[in-house]
């Protein structure tokens, strides 16, 4: 069996008595994308910002292509190869657009010894003509629209060339043509390549979204989380089949 | 003889099409060249005493832009850098007699290390807390000061030192000079790959966590780079005054620093210099009506507040000059087309 790139044994984290993440395994295998499901507050985003070393976990271990990395810093876990999307999108407002990107391709793990401005520049333009508003890149980043602010997160993801990509919601606010567009990036830089000067390997994934429809088409496996604990974890279809789930969502008596 | 002539034609067309174009470095290159040219015309000390002074707080205040304005770091203790770097200079100047080109540069160092001290106790903190930290380390240094009058000389501080130069004029052409090649590398520092982390700092710490910097790092290099700044302004300072006290510490310079830098337009360089060149010669003038000195400056400063936000100087830019909305380079507010890629202005 071919080692795993991702392996969460027994995570959980307390904010104070309140158990957001409650003894959670799974295990992320290479070049597989996986989608994470939950109701509204089931730590959803607590175990992305857990993985992400944002948050320490209080207990259990997370584990990156065999290294442990527990209690790393947030960059140095980015340039092992995870890179992350927030649900809230946090882009620096002052700053253009491809000075946004710029920032993720400037890290250690993108950016080669003394390269020059130019460049990463090319670099950075790149990423965002992958992400599709290469024309705005000299706006500032404050006037984007929302969908488009989902955009320069996903370029700034793979501006330090991840081997793991954590979505927070990458269809959140979006409309349906939207969602259908950016499902269709998201296959295409499943897939790998070479985007310009921009490499990715066809990362693996770990997809966070509350529309089910389109994240099944996407998702080799489903892994549904409630009030922090795991409840599912399997086959899309199985997943949303199982009884669990349905509760979760609909509460007693289903739908 | 040819080829002479095809440079000069260059270097013309280049000034023609470069620096001409625009408002801005027209009345940039008339202010470095007034200022270089000022001593030809009057060699009147007290002129060039206040100008020497302005000069040297304009490296100051452009070093405060550094760590606060585009780093986002608030320093409310900036006169701590100054302070340190004028006492390590007076100090090695009148005890180990050493001469002052050694000692500005080693009072720069001084600076580097203060940063380097104040930064790494502040990296975890942010915005008012950071502010209220960084307040308090010139105060704790202050009571030292006094705390050993043997060494420091309490609150009569060192004097005696060297002086800059043998003569007044030679004084103003280092400090000036100085002056504009250190802002100079400020704003090349802040253009930089290094500019665009400390500006994306400023905006959102965590958020350049998440693509791979090493945050930590680069706040301490604003710290260091900040502190090497304001440490050169501080040993020139000694120097000029010959003599260092206490008050380079005081809690007033601190805040003097910050009202120059918003008067003058934060997150610029050039701002702050501006701020120092109008208001502290203002404040120098003003001296013979003191009744309404500080009424002038209050008023001044709120006006700048309410009216133009981002300072003085950006607002003026704003005015005569306008960005282009496609290619975003700036023209002449008088021309209905962009000057280099022919789009409406409007
Ligand atoms: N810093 C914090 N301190 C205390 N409680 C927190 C903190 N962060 C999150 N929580 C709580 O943890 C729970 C899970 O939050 P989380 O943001 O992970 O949910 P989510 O699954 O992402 O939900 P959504 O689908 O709405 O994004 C919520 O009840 C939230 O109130
Ligand atoms: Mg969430």
């Amino acid at each position: 069996m071919a080692e795993s790139l991702l392996e969460i044994v027994g995570l959980g984290k307390r904010f104070g008595g309140l158990h957001v993440t409650n003894n959670v395994s799974f295990e992320l295998n290479q070049h597989e994308i996986i989608g994470l499901i939950g109701p509204n507050g089931a730590g959803k985003t607590t175990l992305l910002r857990l993985i992400m070393g944002i948050l320490k976990p209080s207990s259990g271990s997370i584990r990156f292509k065999g290294k442990n990395i527990n209690g790393l810093k947030t960059w140095d876990i980015v340039n092992l190869g995870i890179a992350c999307t927030f649900q809230n999108m946090r882009p620096f407002r002052r700053l253009p657009i491809i000075a946004n990107v710029m920032v993720s391709c400037m890290c250690p793990r993108a950016m080669k010894r003394g390269e020059w401005v130019k460049r990463i520049e090319a670099k950075a333009m790149d990423a965002l003509e992958f992400a599709g508003i290469s024309d705005m890149a000299l706006e500032k980043a404050s006037t984007l629209s929302q969908g488009d602010l989902k955009r320069l997160e996903i370029a700034r993801a793979i501006g330090t060339e991840p081997e793991l990509l954590l979505l927070d919601e990458p269809f959140g606010g979006l409309s349906p043509l939207e969602t259908d567009l950016m499902a269709k990036s998201i296959k295409r830089l499943h897939k790998g390549g070479r985007f310009g000067r921009l490499h990715s390997e066809g990362p693996s994934m770990i997809i966070v979204e509350h529309k089910l429809q389109q994240l099944m088409k996407i998702a080799d496996r489903i892994v549904a989380l409630s009030f922090g604990t795991l409840i599912a974890d399997g086959k899309p279809d199985e997943v949303v089949r199982n009884p669990q789930v349905i509760e979760a969502y609909f509460g007693e008596g289903g739908i | 003889m040819g080829f002479i002539w095809f440079y000069i034609r260059k270097i013309f067309t280049l000034f023609k099409c470069e620096v001409l174009v625009l408002p801005s470095r027209v009345a940039l290159l008339v202010f470095v060249v007034a200022l270089l040219l000022i001593p030809a015309f009057t060699q009147d000390p007290y002129l060039l005493w206040v100008l020497i002074l302005t000069a040297i707080f304009s490296i100051f205040a452009a070093s405060w832009d550094l760590l606060s304005g585009f780093t986002g770091q608030v320093n409310f203790g900036h006169a701590l850098f100054f302070g340190v770097a004028a006492y390590t200079s007076g100090l090695i100047n009148v005890y180990a007699k050493v001469p002052n080109f050694l000692s500005i540069p080693l009072a720069a160092i001084a600076g580097v290390l203060t940063g380097l001290i104040v930064g790494i106790p502040c990296l975890r903190l942010r915005g008012t807390y950071l502010a209220l930290t960084t307040l308090a380390f010139p105060i704790i240094l202050t009571g030292l000061i006094f705390a050993l009058p043997e060494v420091t000389g309490g609150e009569l501080g060192i004097s005696g030192l060297d002086r800059l130069s043998t003569s007044r004029v030679y004084d103003y052409y280092i400090t000036v000079v100085l002056m504009l090649v250190l802002t100079t590398i400020m704003w090349k520092i802040t253009d930089s790959k290094t500019g665009i982390l400390l500006h994306a700092i400023r905006e959102d710490e965590l958020a350049v966590r998440a693509g791979g910097i090493n945050t930590t790092r680069y706040k301490l290099l604003a710290f260091c780079l900040s502190g090497f700044f304001a440490g050169i302004a501080g040993g020139l300072y000694a120097h000029i005054m010959r003599t260092v006290g206490p008050s380079t510490l005081e809690v007033a310079l601190s805040f003097q620093v910050i009202i120059w830098s918003v008067f003058g337009g934060i997150v610029s360089i050039y701002g702050p210099v501006a701020g120092v060149f109008i208001l502290f010669p203002l404040a120098e003038f003003l001296r013979i009506l003191p009744k309404v000195r500080m009424l002038v400056f209050a008023v001044l400063v709120l006006l700048t507040l309410i009216y133009m936000p981002e300072g003085l100087i950006p607002w003026i830019r704003n005015k005569i000059e306008k960005e282009c909305p496609r290619c975003k380079v700036r023209s002449i507010a008088t021309r209905k087309t962009c000057r280099i890629c022919a789009a409406s202005l409007d």
